[in-house]
């Protein structure tokens, strides 16, 4: 944990990265967040996902109990946490892959009132997976395909008709080698996708994702495995995504990385947001850090 | 020991109308099982309602063939729908458990003695085909024979085969087309893991019901060229092993290939009557020890069945991606 750097000067982080955007459009996306007051629950100017009183329970063990939580628009936010602080379960109850025992949540303005994964996911959320999921007896270039929202011909009747998506295919595959291009995957696209290594299926899971042009994309430990330098041109990627109107969230262990490309931090600790705020005042709170070390503290659950 | 006979029984029985039926079936196990991942272990139950439908339609209620052939299917469709709602949902296991179950209880009905008046109960049902056969071109007098030695048809199973193998290009020809669709590309992706197409915004339900529905009524068509060659039914005909036999032959030839279940059911047949018609010369040659003959004799089916079931046991052992599946892909699994 990099407690012994410095803060940087000024209100945050954001300026680190001056060089990879532009600044002047940085400003103004991350503006507003920079005038929420850092605590747990709070409210954001523009959230794209609000959550109320979301519970989940596995046995005894309460995995997942947030109270109220925002998760602003256009921007990148982190969720960080210890081992088993239920993040990866906060992802599946509110992408819809697991029921919430109780509580409800809003996204893009929408109640979600029936959460079916396929549902949420055509309506801009979509989400990776802590363990990837990489269909293995595809190639990788159809893999992406599959990522491409509203294809006709994935309707039977248009099926058999290949004049029907062919056009719409083409695009599709376009935009595919241009993902595959930025996530350094060209020379695998035509390699079935089970061949490729756990870093390379980390960044397929990815660039998948994005085929949609999601809204919202909900990332689980996306650097997990894949090498530094392709790393930092996966950050890369993170912040000009936001720039580009899409809210990320990520789940990530590595505190460099999170300090690096978040503009907000959501601290979970044994299902309960106990710290969010601008990374560095996150990372250096005491509270964050007795959670990450095992220590319990009076008071922190909110 | 007369190999042109043995050849040639082996080879009428590879293109003959058993092949096509089992070709058919195993096309339609392709879409389940070869393409979405789902364990259809009740394929028979699409078979014995095409041809029951078919049979029934016109030895009990009187009607044309050409109303009971669409009946027959439609039958095998409301199948697909009534056993994917309850259960596309569950647990692959769960599914094959009760997709077995499901033909058995459907074959136990058709074949109980309450259900006489109707299909015909435990003795078979038969109806005239002749709507069919009005249609056959072959001649057909007691003399006509199509071939060359044992290898010979009459002229209806020349009209039979006929239709058949025309029928298993054009599904062929039709199953091609989807699955090399976008639409194909998210059966596979169901196979391969359904929470990656859920993640990606695909109904995995309405998908693998399109899929049972595709595969149910292609085995229908099997059941129905069935019915039209036998010019009936018999609940007998349509036990659990039927299906294990498509599952044989679409593992032979390769699941998941465009021409795999074809060439599998062809070869199946080939193997089991070549085996068979072997066994049967060799029990009447004269060296053979008696003991042995007495073993052989009246077993040939079964032992010639079994061997099949060696041969698919030595194929999954050193070629598991069948004869035109592709190596690399059956690799993946082990990674
Ligand atoms: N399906 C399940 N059945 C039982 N317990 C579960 C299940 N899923 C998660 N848990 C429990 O819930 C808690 C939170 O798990 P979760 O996977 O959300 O943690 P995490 O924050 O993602 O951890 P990590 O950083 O290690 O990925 C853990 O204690 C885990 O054991
Ligand atoms: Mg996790």
């Amino acid at each position: 944990m990099p407690a012994d750097r410095p803060p940087p000067e000024g209100p945050s982080a954001p300026e680190d990265r001056s060089m990879l955007v532009d600044s002047a459009r940085r400003t103004t996306e991350v503006e507003p967040i920079l005038t929420v007051h850092p605590e747990p629950g709070v409210a954001k100017p523009n959230p794209i996902l609000t959550m109320d009183g979301l519970q989940r329970s596995f046995g005894g063990l309460t995995a997942v109990d947030v109270d109220h939580l925002e998760i602003e628009r256009g921007i990148v936010t982190a969720l960080i946490g210890p081992n088993g602080a239920g993040k990866t379960t906060l992802f599946n109850l509110i992408t819809g892959f697991d029921r919430a025992d109780s509580g409800r949540w809003e996204f893009n303005g929408q109640m979600v009132t029936s959460p079916s994964p396929d549902r949420l996911a055509r309506r801009g959320m979509v989400r990776t997976f802590q363990l990837t999921k990489s269909l293995a007896k595809l190639s990788v270039l159809q893999n992406m395909l599959l990522g491409a929202p509203n294809q006709v011909g994935e309707r039977l009747w248009a099926a058999p008709f290949r004049h029907l998506w062919r056009n719409q295919e083409r695009a599709n595959t376009e935009r595919a080698d241009e993902l595959l291009e930025q996530f350094n995957l060209s020379h695998m696209r035509d390699e079935l996708a089970g061949t490729l290594s756990g870093g390379q299926r980390k960044l397929l899971e990815m660039a998948r994702a994005l085929m949609s042009d999601p809204a919202l994309v909900m990332l689980d430990e996306p650097m997990a495995g894949v090498n530094p330098a392709l790393a930092q041109s996966l950050l890369g990627h993170i912040t000009e995504l936001a720039l580009s109107g899409v809210s990320v969230v990520y789940i990530e262990h590595d505190m460099d990385v999170v300090s690096g490309i978040s503009d907000w931090v959501v601290v979970l600790a044994q299902g309960q947001v106990i710290a969010e705020g601008g990374p560095w005042k996150v990372i250096h709170d005491e509270v964050v850090i007795d959670a990450y070390l095992g220590r319990r503290r009076a008071g922190t659950a909110s | 020991m007369d190999f042109d006979i043995i050849f040639g029984n082996a080879a009428r029985a590879a293109l003959g109308p058993e092949a096509i039926i089992l070709a058919l079936a195993a096309i339609g196990l392709n879409i389940h099982f070869g393409y979405t991942g789902l364990l259809n272990f009740g394929q028979v139950g699409f078979i014995m309602l095409g041809a029951y439908g078919t049979s029934v339609t016109v030895a009990t209620f009187g009607w044309s063939l050409w109303a009971g052939i669409p009946i027959g299917l439609f039958l095998a469709l409301a199948l697909a729908v009534t056993l994917g709602i309850p259960t596309l949902r569950l647990h692959a296991v769960m599914f094959a458990i009760a997709t077995i179950a499901a033909a058995e209880i459907i074959r136990i009905l058709i074949g109980s003695t309450d259900a006489i008046g109707l299909t015909g109960g435990p003795l078979s049902v038969s109806f005239d085909a002749g709507a069919f056969f009005d249609l056959n071109p072959y001649a057909d007098g007691p003399q006509d024979r199509y071939g060359v030695g044992t290898f010979a048809f009459t002229g209806q199973q020349m009209w039979v085969i006929t239709v058949g193998w025309v029928l298993v290009a054009l599904v062929s020809l039709f199953v091609f087309l989807i699955v090399r669709s976008p639409w194909g590309r998210v059966l596979k992706s169901i196979r391969e893991d359904q929470d990656a197409a859920r993640s990606l915004g695909k109904n995995v339900f309405w998908y693998k019901m399109q899929a049972l529905m595709i595969g149910g009524v292609i085995g229908g068509m099997a059941g129905v060229i069935d019915a039209i060659k036998t010019s009936g039914a018999d609940p007998n005909g349509f036990r659990p092993q039927v299906t294990f036999y498509t599952y044989t032959a679409l593992l032979l030839g390769g699941a998941a290939t465009y021409l795999g279940p074809v060439l599998g059911a062809i070869l199946f047949w080939f193997l089991r009557e070549w085996i068979e018609s072997f066994l049967r010369q060799l029990s009447a040659e004269a060296w053979l020890p008696n003991a042995v003959a007495d073993f052989l004799e009246g077993s040939e089916g079964i032992i010639s069945v079994a061997m099949v079931g060696l041969a698919l046991v030595l194929l999954m052992l050193f070629r598991p991606q069948g004869i035109t599946g592709n190596r690399t892909e059956m690799q993946l699994d082990a990674r």
